[in-house]
């Protein structure tokens, strides 16, 4: 230790020096921190004392008006209405009981309610403004602006809060707004408004930077009450731009009220086939939306959100279900157009359907008998489709499902949109780890098994049929949409599958009989998963509205459910001056007419 | 070797937790609980005369960490010197991660997520900066010290920080890093003149540098040579605060009577910019006394620093020192538009978990060297 102790000592003191010169400069730094802070309190006190004191410049940034949301003909599903409130602050009052009492001679307030808000404003800063009562009539604002002069730190603003016109049968397609729940951006100034409100679901939030627009500031000068004494400079907020939806909201309030009737929990999608645009779409149960705009409380919230049935969620385009039998148009056309199977070609049903072992029943016990394609969509026969798609394969299979549109998101406007699912064998082996199974490709073919889809999907499928082009779904109104391009299908196999379709409808124990219109009204062509779906599209021969329905808990008949909405579409369509292009119901397409009648 | 050296300087018996308890710098911990006190009572204020959402937990932040501050005291300082590298490295490891693993928050990435803790590796980093440094030097010969190799190899030890702050992109920190740095560099008896040079190169390179910033960073320091350019983003900050604080003027308005800051003007007001509430209601002097128990509180750990033999000891507790000063300087150069907004809290007094952290580990790792650093009975 003697060895060290010099250098040590060397060491130490040359440490000492060192601490010393980096102690001044620390004292230097902080020397000029307090220079810099007598500069500006002592010195600059008479510049910005005033400032804060008497005229205060406040630059407050405005929130911008949100846009509206219109459906097709321009009705209004969602706007904004000003509300007013009133508020003391403490410290401008002196006196806020005395305040409030000369406050109650213009707004009906208790004596229990002054001195719940005597109390609230005691909790607070002297200098935050307490709210005394919200949602005040116009003549209220106006009698306490005149009254002002004798109720100091009382004061009057007003907010803009959103309105919901469309009711509850509109709830999940417009959607509602709620609060910026944290500061996303760092100097989002019109973010961080407490009266800021974003969309959160629906079109609401799927067309919400359309809908939002951009803040604008406002200079102000203050008086030592708070009191605005001028505007300096007014930099307007761009209001948000108006949304029109392809939505028939009259349509869609009978569809929903038809909804509501029947099921206790249903979804239903008619589309515009020639534009692909959505006219309903419509999800049982809904929510008032008009009372979360208004301001829900916590456990109504929660109520609302751990709901067993989902009233929160759109069906239409979340609910993710297993088509069934409607899925049997997919496989038809897939295999005519793999040459696995000829439109003339009849197989045998006995009731039931061998492979590999298992055994796979038909819905007709005792079987069909010798059936053509063409019957077999109509009696909607499993064991047809079974051998078909055994024949046929996963990969083709579940190709031909793609090309109709399952298995696919359009991102038209919609966050909520699920995509379903066309299982593969890659899709197994990666999410499931486990080989593809033979058994499988017949349950798919049946739509069993994996194989998921959304109402909207199937309608879009359906149109997709009906049409032989690859219709994409719109919701909001745009003009000009040009026709959308060819399938790449052969016209007579997707016209095979169109007739089988319109002979589940409309010919002697179809299995779609249900959903007919009734004389003298367009025919229809569709398909049923069991009882609880239906895809289907009409007028059968020049196809205008594809339709999906879906009754995922009650039991109401999804036919009866399509027809009605079908009906209420076609006297929509009668009303709006008969353009529509049906041709009086009567149609030229052989056999099918003679037994439709 | 490291038993050489520890043999060396370490006392011939070993401290009973009695003696080391007695052994701690109790005024330093008093002047820290008196600060946090401040920070409880400015909070209070803030929140418009309650405890919530912020005093009360600011409070039992502080109380939480004060007990690890004790507890880390009590720990031989051997530790700390073999846990030097590996946190550094751990550190600069958690640093390079951020960009993959990080969550972004206000448009950059500095944070972490394990589990339900997230927190900033950049913080974590200020820490094992100063213990990495301390043991670098712990280990080299006097003689040595003015070598450019060893010279090299500690700017090597900053500079990888600095670089992966720089992408996150956390422009303060990265600052912090290079001043907490080259200050311990300049205690551990780096020559002059390497100094000299550096600060030339520097003047030479400040125009790369500007060019490699990010845009917004940019425009924060245009934003700070002309506020009225951007009055809604961070040059609002900078004259709302400057407005709180000329307004409190020489006396102040009194605890809870900030009309700047009640009202709303001052943002951030309850992190970043709490000084500018404490300008308004307590005035002039209040800042000043405010100084002056940072100021108070340096002193005394430099002085603890003096009064340690073991190197690593001195260069640990002048680190905690100099982070302590660099947080205040630059906190209080912000608030009074002296520098951009960098986004650095206020030392145990503005709300907010993770800068509290680091600050009171470092406390308790001087604290640590201050009773295991010195010969028996100084």
């Amino acid at each position: 230790m003697t060895e060290t102790s010099n250098g040590d000592r060397r060491q130490l003191d040359q440490f000492t020096r060192r601490s010393l010169l980096l102690g001044g400069v620390q004292a230097a730094g902080l020397g000029l921190v307090g220079w810099r802070l007598f500069d500006l309190q002592v010195m600059g006190a008479h510049r910005y004392g005033p400032l804060a004191e008497n005229n205060r410049l406040n630059l407050q940034v405005v929130a911008p008006k949100r846009g509206r949301i219109l459906d097709r003909s321009g009705r209004v599903l969602a706007d904004n209405e000003q509300v007013f409130r009133v508020t003391i602050t403490p410290a401008i009052a002196k006196n806020v009981g005395g305040v409030l009492r000369r406050v109650s001679r213009i707004l009906p307030l208790t004596d229990d309610e002054i001195a719940k808000i005597v109390a609230r404003a005691r909790k607070q800063g002297r200098n935050v403004p307490t709210t005394v009562a919200s949602d005040l009539s116009f003549e209220q604002v106006a009698h306490l602006n005149l009254a002002a002069p004798s109720l100091p730190g009382i004061n009057t603003e007003f907010a803009l809060r959103r309105r919901y016109l469309g009711g509850s049968a509109l709830c999940h397609v417009v959607g509602f707004v709620g609060s910026v729940e944290r500061f996303t951006i760092d100097d989002d100034a019109v973010a961080r408004l407490p009266e800021m409100r974003i969309g959160k679901s629906g079109a609401e939030l799927g067309f919400d930077g359309d809908l939002r627009g951009a803040g604008g500031t406002q200079k102000v000068e203050v008086d030592a009450r708070g009191r605005v004494v001028r505007n300096l400079e007014t930099v307007d907020p761009v209001a948000g731009r108006d949304v029109t939806l392809t939505i028939d909201s009259e349509l869609q309030r009978l569809v929903g009220d038809r909804l509501q009737s029947g099921a206790s929990a249903a979804a239903a999608v008619l589309v515009d086939i020639q534009t692909g645009g959505i006219v309903v779409m419509a999800s049982a149960p809904g929510f008032d939306p008009g009372a979360i705009a208004g301001g829900i409380t916590a456990a109504d919230w929660q109520k609302l959100a751990q709901s067993e049935d989902k009233p929160l969620l759109n069906r239409a385009v979340a609910g993710q279900y297993a088509p069934g039998s409607t899925f049997v148009v997919v496989t038809a056309l897939a295999a005519l157009e793999a040459g696995v199977l000829s439109p003339g070609e009849r197989i045998v049903c006995h009731g039931e359907y061998e492979y590999r072992g298992d055994v796979y029943r038909c819905s007709k016990r005792e079987g069909h008998g010798s059936l053509s394609l063409h019957e077999a969509i109509s009696s909607s026969c499993e064991v047809f489709f079974c051998e078909v798609a055994a024949r046929l394969g996963i990969a083709r299979l579940s190709a031909a499902a793609r090309a109709l549109g399952l298995g696919a998101t359009w991102n038209f406007g919609l966050s909520e949109e699920k995509s379903g699912l066309v299982p593969d064998p890659d899709w197994k082996r990666g999410n499931l780890n486990s080989a593809w199974l033979g058994g499988e490709t017949l349950l798919t073919g049946i739509g069993q098994g994996y194989v998921q889809a959304t109402p909207l999907q199937l309608a879009v499928m359906t149109a997709r049929i009906a049409s032989g082009r690859s219709v994409v779904p719109q919701l909001e109104k745009r003009d000009g949409i040009s026709g959308f391009v060819p399938l790449g299908f052969s016209e007579a196999h997707v016209d095979a599958v169109r007739q089988g379709m319109a002979a589940a409808v409309n010919e002697q124990g179809g299995s779609a009989e249900e959903a007919k219109l009734g004389a003298g009204r367009p025919v229809v062509a569709g398909k049923t998963g069991a009882s609880k779906m239906f895809i289907g599209y009409e007028p059968a021969e020049t196809p205008r509205y594809a339709i999906a329905t879906v009754v995922e808990r009650g039991n109401a008949s999804a036919a009866l459910l399509a027809r009605d909405i079908l009906n209420f579409a076609v006297d929509r369509a009668d009303h709006a001056g008969g353009k529509s292009p049906q041709g009086g119901g009567v149609s030229p397409t052989g056999d099918d007419t003679g037994k439709a009648g | 070797m490291m038993d050489a050296l520890f043999s060396a300087w370490s006392t011939s018996r070993p401290l009973r937790l009695s003696d080391k308890l007695w052994r701690i710098h109790w005024p330093v911990l008093l002047t820290a609980c008196l600060l946090a006190g401040i920070g409880t009572a400015t909070l209070y204020s803030v929140s418009g005369g309650s405890f919530q959402p912020w005093a009360e937990r600011h409070t039992l932040r502080f109380l939480v960490m004060l007990g690890i501050v004790v507890a880390m005291a009590t720990v031989r300082l051997e530790v700390w010197m073999k846990l030097a590298y590996p946190a550094y490295l751990a550190a600069l490891a958690m640093l390079a991660l951020v960009p993959f693993a990080g969550s972004e928050a206000l448009g950059a990435k500095r944070w972490i997520d394990i589990g339900p803790i997230s927190f900033q590796p950049s913080e974590l980093m200020k820490l094992a900066l100063v213990a990495a440094l301390a043991r670098f030097y712990f280990q080299l010969p006097p003689e040595k010290i003015g070598k450019p190799q060893y010279v090299l190899a500690p700017l090597v030890l900053i500079g990888v920080p600095v670089f992966l702050t720089m992408q996150q992109p956390d422009l303060g920190s990265a600052c912090l890093f290079v001043a907490l740095g080259l200050a311990l560099m300049f205690l551990a008896g780096v020559p002059l003149r390497y100094f000299a040079l550096g600060g030339l190169i520097t003047i030479a390179s400040l125009p790369v540098i500007w060019s490699g910033m990010h845009d917004y960073q940019k425009r924060r320091v245009e934003v700070f040579i002309n506020p009225g350019m951007d009055p809604l983003g961070s040059g609002y900050h900078i004259t709302q605060s400057k407005i709180a604080l000329g307004a409190g003027g020489v006396a102040g308005k009194g605890f809870m009577q900030g009309t700047q800051s009640q009202l709303d003007f001052v943002p951030e007001k309850h992190t970043d910019f709490i000084a500018s509430i404490i300008g308004e209601e307590w005035g002039f002097k209040g800042m000043l006394v405010l100084i002056a128990i940072y100021a108070l509180l340096i002193l005394m750990m430099m002085i603890m620093a003096q009064r340690c033999e073991n190197r690593f000891a001195r260069l640990a507790i002048a680190g905690s020192a100099t982070t302590f000063f660099l947080y205040v300087f630059f906190n209080l150069a912000m608030v009074t538009g002296l520098v951009p907004v960098v986004g650095i809290p206020l030392p145990l007094v503005s709300y907010g978990g993770t800068s509290m952290t680091t600050l009171m580990i470092g406390l308790g790792l001087a604290m640590s060297a201050y009773v295991h650093g010195r010969a028996a009975g100084r």
